[in-house]
C-alpha cells in the first residue's frame, strides 16, 4: 500500500461569491492500493516510517500511564534491577562465591541484568502487544509493527534511566573505563534489534495461540540461567563456549561488560551473536508481516 | 469525472475451524496434528471447514465529492465493507484503488485512556486516527470548544461523565479533515442535540468537497445526507441509486419480508 501525503482537495480559483464546490484534482496513480496479498516487509517498513509520529506517541502514552499508575513510578525500572542484583550478590557472589572477571560482583551483576532485563521485558510486554492493543487495532489502520515496536522504545527509556545506576556503582567502586566503551552503543543496538525481533515474533504467535503468552515467562527464565547473566561466560568449559555462544544474549551480555569493564572481547562469541541477531530479525519481521492479515481476522 | 474510489469484485471470506478459531490455542494444534495422520490412515476425513462469505463480489465507484451511504440489514456486511476500505482487514479477493487520503472513523475515541488527560487524549487518538501532530496542535483550540470542555483540559478522563467524554471523542474525529472520510455510525451515540450538532458537522465536511463513504442504520439521516445508496443483503451488491429510489426500494423489501 502507499501512502501519498501530498494528495489533498484545492480550492478551483473562481471568482469570489460564486458558489465554489471546491473541485478535486486527483493524482495520476492510486495512492492507496488495497490488495488481497500481503504486503511486502518493505512497505511495511515505510508505512512504519510514515507512522513515526504514532509510534513516538505510543511509547509516550505508555510512559505517562505507567508513571501515573504507579507511586513509585520511575523507581521500578530503577529497584527490578537493583534488587535482583543485590540478591544475587549475596547468594550467588558472596555465599555461592562465583568469580566475575575480577569486577566486584554486584557491578557485575547488574551489568548483566540490565540488558538482560531490558531483553526479557521487551519480549514479555512484546508478546502482549497485539493482543493488549486489540480494542485499536480492528478499529484503525495503522502498520500494525508499530506496536510491538513501541514497546521495545518504552523499554528502552526504562534501560537508559536504570543505566544512570550503573554509572554510579562504577563511580562508587573507584573503576575507569577504557577505549573499550565506544564498543557499549554497538552492542545495545545489538540487544535492540535482538529484542524487536523476538517480540515481533511473539506478538505474532501471542495473537495466535493464546497459551503461549503463559508458556513465555518460563521460557524466558530458563533463557537467562543459559545466559551469563549472574555467572560470566569463563565458567563454561571450554569445549563447550561454541555450543554456549550460540545463544544470542550471550555473546551481547559478553560484549556489554568487555566494553564497560575494559575486559577482552571475546569475538567469536560476538560475531556469531551479531549473526543469528541479524537473521532473526529479518526472518521474524517479515513471518510478522506475513501473518498479520490473517491475525486481524481472529483477534 | 474520474471516480476517486474504484472497488473491484470484492469478496471477504471468513474460516472458522481450527486453524483460524479464537481463542484457539497450542493443546489444540498438537491434538489435531497428532489426530490427522490416524484419521487419514482410518480413511476419516478431517471436519470440513466452516466458512462464511461476508462480501461476493462487490463493484462499485466513487465520484470524488460524493457522499455514498450504505445500508441493509445487520450482518449484510456493511462493517466488513468498511474495515476494508479502511484497511482493517484485507479481502479475499478483488481490488480498491483510492486517489486520495482516506480517514476512517469506525467509532468514536478510539485509544483513549483513562488515566491520561482530556488535553492528552486528543493528542494521543488524533493521532491514532491519522492526524499530524502540528495538525492538532493548530486545531487545539477548535476541538476543545467544539466539546465545550475547557474546565476539564487536565483532568483524566475517567473522572468525565459519558456526555463529555462522548464529546470530545467527536470533537476530536470532527477534525480529521481527510480526502476520504469512511464513517461507520458514528451517530448512532449521543441525544438528540448531540446528533443534531453530528448532521451539521458532517454537512460542513461534504460541502468542502470531501468524499465521504457512511454507514447507517437512521434512513433518515441517509436520505437527507447521501445522493448515492448503496443497499448491501447478504454480502452482495443488491441497489445502487438516487437515496430515495433505494431507500423505498429496501423499506418495501423489509415490509415485505415481515409480511411473509
Amino acid at each position: 500500500m502507499m501512502i501519498n501525503e501530498e494528495a489533498s482537495v484545492v480550492v478551483s480559483h473562481l471568482p469570489e461569491g460564486s458558489l465554489a464546490v471546491p473541485h478535486p484534482i486527483l493524482p495520476e496513480e492510486p495512492t492507496i492500493k488495497i490488495r488481497p496479498a500481503s504486503a511486502s516487509v518493505l512497505s511495511n517498513l515505510r508505512e512504519v516510517w510514515t507512522h513515526r509520529e504514532l509510534l513516538y506517541f505510543l511509547i509516550w502514552r505508555d510512559l505517562k500511564v505507567r508513571y501515573k499508575q504507579t507511586i513509585l513510578g520511575a523507581a521500578w525500572v530503577i529497584l527490578q534491577p537493583l534488587l535482583m542484583a543485590l540478591v544475587f550478590a549475596v547468594f550467588i557472589g558472596k555465599l555461592a562465591r562465583v568469580t566475575s572477571d575480577g569486577v566486584p560482583y554486584a557491578v557485575f551483576a547488574y551489568a548483566g541484568l540490565l540488558p538482560w532485563l531490558f531483553f526479557s521485558n521487551s519480549v514479555a510486554s512484546g508478546s502482549h502487544s497485539l493482543v493488549a492493543n486489540n480494542y485499536v487495532v480492528t478499529k484503525v489502520y495503522f502498520p500494525r509493527l508499530i506496536l510491538p515496536i513501541a514497546v521495545v522504545g518504552v523499554r528502552l527509556v526504562d534501560f537508559l534511566v536504570a543505566f544512570s545506576v550503573l554509572v554510579c556503582l562504577m563511580f562508587y567502586y573507584g573503576m575507569h573505563v577504557t577505549w573499550s566503551v565506544f564498543m557499549f552503543p554497538v552492542f545495545i543496538m545489538q540487544i535492540v534489534l535482538l529484542a524487536l525481533g523476538i517480540g515481533v515474533w511473539f506478538a505474532a504467535l501471542n495473537a495466535g495461540y493464546r497459551d503461549v503468552g503463559a508458556v513465555l515467562p518460563v521460557a524466558l527464565q530458563l533463557w537467562m540461567f543459559i545466559s551469563p547473566i549472574i555467572y560470566p561466560a569463563s565458567t563454561v568449559p571450554p569445549n563447550w563456549r561454541l555450543l554456549y555462544a550460540f545463544n544470542p544474549v550471550s555473546g551481547i551480555v559478553e560484549g556489554v561488560r568487555a566494553s564497560l569493564f575494559g575486559l577482552p572481547f571475546n569475538w567469536t562469541s560476538i560475531a556469531i551473536s551479531a549473526v543469528i541477531t541479524l537473521a532473526t530479525l529479518i526472518y521474524f519481521v517479515h513471518y510478522f508481516c506475513r501473518k498479520q492479515d490473517s491475525l486481524i481476522d481472529v483477534l | 469525472m474520474r471516480p476517486i474510489i474504484e472497488v473491484r469484485n470484492l469478496s471477504k471470506r471468513y474460516c472458522f475451524d481450527n486453524r483460524v478459531l479464537a481463542n484457539r490455542n497450542l493443546r489444540e494444534v498438537f491434538v489435531k496434528a497428532l489426530k490427522s495422520p490416524v484419521e487419514r490412515f482410518y480413511g476419516r476425513k478431517p471436519a470440513p471447514e466452516t466458512e462464511f462469505w461476508a462480501l461476493r463480489n462487490i463493484s462499485f465507484e466513487v465520484e470524488p465529492g460524493e457522499v455514498l451511504g450504505i445500508i441493509g440489514r445487520n450482518g449484510a456486511g456493511k462493517s466488513t465493507l468498511l474495515k476494508i476500505l479502511s484497511r482493517i482487514v484485507k479481502p479475499t479477493m478483488g481490488e480498491v484503488d483510492m486517489y486520495g487520503r482516506p480517514g476512517s472513523l469506525l467509532e468514536i475515541g478510539t485509544g483513549f485512556h483513562p488515566d491520561l488527560t482530556g488535553r492528552e487524549n486528543v493528542f494521543l487518538n488524533g493521532t491514532i486516527i491519522g492526524m499530524k501532530q502540528g495538525e492538532i496542535k493548530n486545531k487545539f483550540d477548535e476541538i476543545v470548544a467544539f466539546a465545550g470542555v475547557e474546565q476539564f483540559l487536565d483532568v483524566p478522563i475517567k473522572y468525565y461523565s459519558s456526555g463529555m467524554y462522548l464529546r470530545l471523542a467527536f470533537a476530536v474525529a470532527a477534525h480529521l479533515k481527510p480526502d476520504i472520510l469512511i464513517l461507520d455510525e458514528v451517530m448512532a451515540v449521543g441525544d438528540a442535540e448531540f446528533q443534531k450538532k453530528c448532521q451539521a458537522k458532517m454537512k460542513e465536511i461534504s460541502g468542502e468537497g470531501r468524499t465521504v463513504i457512511f454507514v447507517s442504520h437512521d434512513l433518515m439521516s441517509v436520505m437527507k445526507l447521501c445522493g448515492r445508496v448503496l443497499l448491501i443483503e447478504a454480502g452482495q451488491l443488491l441497489d445502487v441509486g438516487e437515496a430515495e429510489g433505494v431507500i423505498s426500494n429496501y423499506l418495501q423489501n423489509l415490509s415485505g419480508a415481515t409480511a411473509n
